[in-house]
């Protein structure tokens, strides 16, 4: 309890690009360039929200995420944004579940999310969200495939901003 | 990934707790938080927390003007693990 990096504002876990990159030379996403920002085009209060997250979260009943395949699974799930806690189960080998097991909240706040639907913080959520495995070591594969599917499934879902957590 | 939605003209933001990764990926924005791996949201049963984390993640969505901005929040991991005991241990005591 005495370790600085405890009551630090510092990653937790420094170097890990580097550390993932050497093990396992490009599976990291390195840019030298920056997108332009798309403006949000009404308020947030009116806003349809959609959630994607890396953290292998499924329905359950949803072809298992396959958390063994020596290059990744590059295929995502739906997560249908009403769901109940109850409904999902998680997928993955790659990030303590210590926390997630007993409240999914912690790395997929699905509650809270609809906690601020109901508010009108936000004005809505999309019909799905979408989950897959941060577990993917080929990252030019995983450019041209997962993300362009899963951009085009929040797109075909209408969502107007988008909330992302890379497990 | 959080690129390919932002090219298809939909505004984005992320939750990180792993900077270095970020700085390298250029995510349109992104807010950091040092927290475990698996516990971007915090803490289980720190309802308050959790959404404190979300809505600190919508006002960067609203207020970020510069591609690739990282908005750090003053949290640590010491502080959100001692309040989550704290409210397990209420918990528990009102079972």
């Amino acid at each position: 309890m005495t370790d600085s990096s405890e009551n630090s504002t510092a990653q937790l876990r420094p170097g890990l690009w580097q550390t993932v990159n050497e093990r396992y030379p490009g599976s990291m996403i390195h840019k030298e360039d920056f997108v332009p920002l798309a403006r949000l085009r009404k308020p947030l209060s009116e806003s349809r929200l959609s959630f994607v997250s890396t953290a292998g979260v499924q329905p359950k009943g949803s072809l298992p995420f396959d958390t063994v395949h020596p290059v990744g699974d590059y295929t995502f799930r739906h997560v249908p944004s009403a769901s109940r806690l109850s409904d999902l189960e998680i997928h993955q080998l790659k990030y303590p579940t210590a926390g997630a097991l007993r409240d999914l909240n912690v790395i997929f706040p699905i509650q809270r999310l609809q906690e601020l639907a109901r508010e009108g913080v936000v004005g809505e959520l999309t019909a799905n969200f979408f989950s897959f495995i941060g577990y993917n070591m080929d990252a030019e594969r995983l450019e041209a495939t997962l993300a362009e599917d899963i951009a085009g499934a929040v797109a075909v879902e209408g969502a107007d901003v988008v909330l992302l957590a890379p497990a | 990934m959080q690129r390919a939605i932002e090219r298809r003209g939909i505004p984005t933001v992320s939750v990180t707790v792993a900077l270095d990764v970020t700085e390298h990926a250029k995510p349109p924005r992104a807010i950091f938080v040092p927290f475990m791996m698996g516990h971007h949201f915090g803490v289980p049963f720190h309802r308050e927390l959790q959404r404190r984390i979300i809505l600190e993640a919508f006002d960067h969505l609203v207020r970020a003007e510069q591609s690739g901005e990282i908005k750090r929040l003053p949290v640590t991991w010491a502080r959100a693990r001692k309040e989550g005991k704290a409210i397990e241990q209420a918990m528990s005591s009102r079972a």
